[in-house]
């Protein structure tokens, strides 16, 4: 019993959350809002950090890591609102291609010189995909509608809900770190309003939020990487409160902002509207409810302190 | 990361719920807050000695089992579970007895921690006064230095269980004319020194919980100061941490509830709104991940890390979990919520912990304060006036 998240899967998460905040600030989000939405440099850099490989196998010439490592990475990009759709393919469509055996692309994958949109039944729209457009409220996201015959595939729900909970822990993160950068330097009364103890205890009920959130989703990685049949009450556990910690640091920081919040020229719409996005993506915050409930209230998952890690 | 326990902390698992179920008092005890149920608490301690089992992480000479600390939340797990009684020496082993061991010295030791583990000296803490509460720098309560004694004047309140308990330890003003964090002192004094008045104060049920101390030329020898004089406030930062830490509230307790409030929910399923059925799926999750987070933290201190300011997210959230899974036990009680016995004849523990649940954010330093720290020195916001 060790909950310590692997040293090495954290370092390169560390070197992309560096990578990324050099690279990928807010001006290049602007940049592709105003035309393109996609970038080939951008992905290209992804690319020869390895990260298009990571969880491909190292015999395909991937860096085989775990779905918990995957998970770390994740979250970075939803730190970062990373456009590119390196979390569904390389983090959702990898893991679900080499379940089922399916390995002929990998290398190619790794090599970034494929991408994979998947379509599945719970979801209206494919992210990236091909075919008929669907305007998003995140103003970076491509989606086009779904195929009438996507499947409903349970492993590759989980491996999508799982992800984009990363993301949601990531993208409110961001929020929260960006609500604490306003309230020190605007001031009001003769005072940076961080000082006021109504914005401090509004940000430190966020802090709280990601604190008991963060090892909920590191859990429900591990209990995926470890095949338990109990992983998807876990994945739908981070997935539920990874949602409502984002939706609390989105309303936190736009509050902290004032009226500069509700403004297109601050960065933080871009991270919200992620939000939003994200929370609905591979099972709303309903499907998920319906799935912890179902095990937990229905009997099936063992309660009680003596069963922490069922 | 590895989340699978060893063969050998399951065999400890074993042990621990073999004996538990031996062992626990078939008869639910009278409440701790009363001299009788505190009595009764004192000898099911003495119960857990005789086991072993006083504070398992703590080195055999002091009268523990030398475990580790994910050995230990699996005693409180186990612990938890088997609906054993409250600790009567909670201050003791989860607060005083871990700031012993990191500030006292050998002699110390060796005087204070076998009783404490053995449950035969049960502590009260004494810290607040009537003008210090939240603002602990304000304590007033002096021990002036005569020789090799200090003797105390003044009064202390709030103090847990001081009504029954045996010894106390508290912050006093050594310094004469000292200001705020400076001149004070970490002082252990026994609570049947001449001199000292006990006030027992009937807390919200109803019961003598906590009581309110008053030192005339109170005479207490220098050895029992912990620390160098003057070094007070930092020994008593050191025991808030605990307390609001690791230590004091293992998820165990949490856990428990969390599943008898599930428990309610399905008896009262037909009763319960939609709303409140989802606050209580969501209660229960929160319990589990105050146990991961648990898990996670032990990890890191036994990797050789420490817990910080964390300590009040800690806080924050446990507290305001246990009061949210009482309020939602009154809610699904309905009607029998006021009872203090329930049609069934049980006892209505949701009563008494809710009761109970509301002190939770206000003791162990109150969650506005916790708010403050965590917005001051983890998020790193401008301290304003007194934050
Ligand atoms: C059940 C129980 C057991 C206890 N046991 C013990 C014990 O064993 N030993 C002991 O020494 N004490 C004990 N206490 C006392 C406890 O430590 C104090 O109640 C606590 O420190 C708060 O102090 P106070 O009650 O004086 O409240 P106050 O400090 O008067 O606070 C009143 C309100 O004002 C708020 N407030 C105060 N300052 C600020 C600020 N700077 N910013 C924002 N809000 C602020 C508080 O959060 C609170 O809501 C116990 C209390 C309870 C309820």
């Amino acid at each position: 019993m060790d909950f310590r998240l692997p040293p090495e899967s954290v370092e390169l998460a560390e070197a992309v959350r560096e990578y990324l905040a050099g690279t990928h600030g807010p001006d290049v989000l602007r940049r592709l809002d105003a035309g393109g939405n996609r970038d080939l440099r951008i992905w290209q850099g992804l690319v020869e950090m390895g990260l298009t490989g990571l969880l491909v196998p190292e015999s395909e010439g991937g860096l085989g890591m775990t779905l918990l490592g995957g998970a770390l990475i994740a979250r970075e990009c939803g730190r970062a609102c990373l456009a590119e759709p390196l979390v569904d393919t390389a983090l959702v469509a990898v893991p679900w291609l080499i379940a089922r055996g399916e390995t002929d692309d990998l290398a190619v994958i790794a090599a970034g010189e494929k991408l994979v949109a998947l379509p599945h039944a719970v979801n209206p729209w494919v992210a990236d995909g091909e075919g008929e457009e669907l305007a998003s409220v995140d103003p970076l996201r491509n989606l086009v509608a779904a195929p009438e015959d996507a499947g409903d595939d349970p492993l590759l729900l989980d491996l999508g809900a799982l992800m984009s909970a990363a993301q949601l822990v990531g993208l409110a993160e961001a929020m929260l770190d960006q609500a604490v950068a306003y309230a020190q330097v605007r001031e009001q009364f003769g005072h940076a309003i961080g000082g006021f103890q109504a914005i401090k205890h509004k940000l430190a009920d966020v802090a709280v939020a990601l604190e008991f959130v963060r090892p909920v989703l590191w859990r429900a990685a591990q209990a995926m990487d470890d095949g338990l049949t109990s992983a998807p009450l876990h994945v739908s556990h981070a997935k539920y409160a990874a949602t409502d910690a984002a939706y609390l640091a989105a309303e936190s920081a736009i509050q902290v902002h004032g009226a500069m919040g509700y403004t297109y020229e601050v960065d933080l719409h871009f991270w919200m509207k992620r939000a939003w996005a994200l929370a609905g993506a591979w099972g709303d915050r309903n499907f998920h409810y319906h799935r912890i409930e179902d095990a937990a209230l229905g009997g099936a998952h063992p309660l009680g302190p003596q069963h922490t890690f069922a | 990361m590895d989340l699978a326990y060893t063969p050998r902390q399951q065999a400890f698992r074993q042990e621990v719920r073999e004996w538990l179920a031996a062992h626990v008092p078939a008869e639910r005890l009278v409440t701790l807050e009363r001299k009788d149920g505190f009595d009764q608490h004192v000898a099911w301690e003495r119960e857990l000695a005789s086991g072993n089992w006083g504070m398992v992480t703590w080195p055999s000479e002091y009268g523990g089992r030398g475990l580790d600390l994910i050995e230990w939340l699996i005693f409180e797990e186990e612990y938890w579970a088997a609906g054993a009684p409250l600790r009567a020496n909670q201050n003791g082993i989860f607060l005083l007895g871990p700031t012993i061991m990191e500030f006292g010295s050998d002699e110390q030791k060796a005087r204070f921690l076998p009783p404490m583990a053995k449950g035969e000296v049960i502590w009260a803490q004494a810290w607040s006064e009537p003008g210090a509460g939240s603002d602990m720098a304000a304590i007033k309560t002096t021990a002036r230095r005569d020789g090799d004694h200090y003797v105390i004047n003044g009064q202390k309140t709030w103090s847990s269980r001081a009504s029954f308990a045996d010894w106390g330890f508290g912050l006093f003003r050594t310094e004469e004319g000292s200001q705020r964090h400076k001149g004070l002192s970490f002082l252990l004094f026994d609570l049947n020194a001449p001199g000292i008045t006990r006030r027992p104060i009937r807390q919200l049920h109803g019961d003598p919980g906590f009581a309110e101390l008053f030192f005339d030329e109170v005479r207490v020898p220098v050895e029992n100061r912990i620390a160098g004089e003057g070094e007070g406030w930092k020994v008593a930062m050191a025991t808030a941490g605990f307390e609001r830490g690791l230590m004091l509230r293992s998820p165990g307790r949490f856990q428990a509830t969390a599943a008898r409030l599930m428990a309610l929910l399905r008896e009262t399923a037909d009763r319960a709104s939609p709303g409140l059925r989802e606050e209580v799926v969501r209660l229960w999750m929160g319990a589990q991940a105050y146990a991961y987070n648990t898990y996670q933290v032990a990890a890191r201190i036994m990797a050789g890390g420490s817990i910080g300011a964390e300590a009040s997210l800690n806080k924050i959230f446990w507290s305001e979990l246990d009061r949210a899974m009482h309020r939602a036990a009154m809610h699904l009680l309905g009607p029998a919520a006021e009872l203090q016995t329930l049609p069934d004849g049980s006892a209505n523990e949701w009563l008494e912990g809710y009761i109970f649940s509301l002190s939770g954010p206000i003791y162990a330093g109150s969650n506005e304060i916790q708010r403050n720290i965590t917005a001051e020195r983890l998020l790193g916001l401008p301290r304003v006036g007194a934050g």
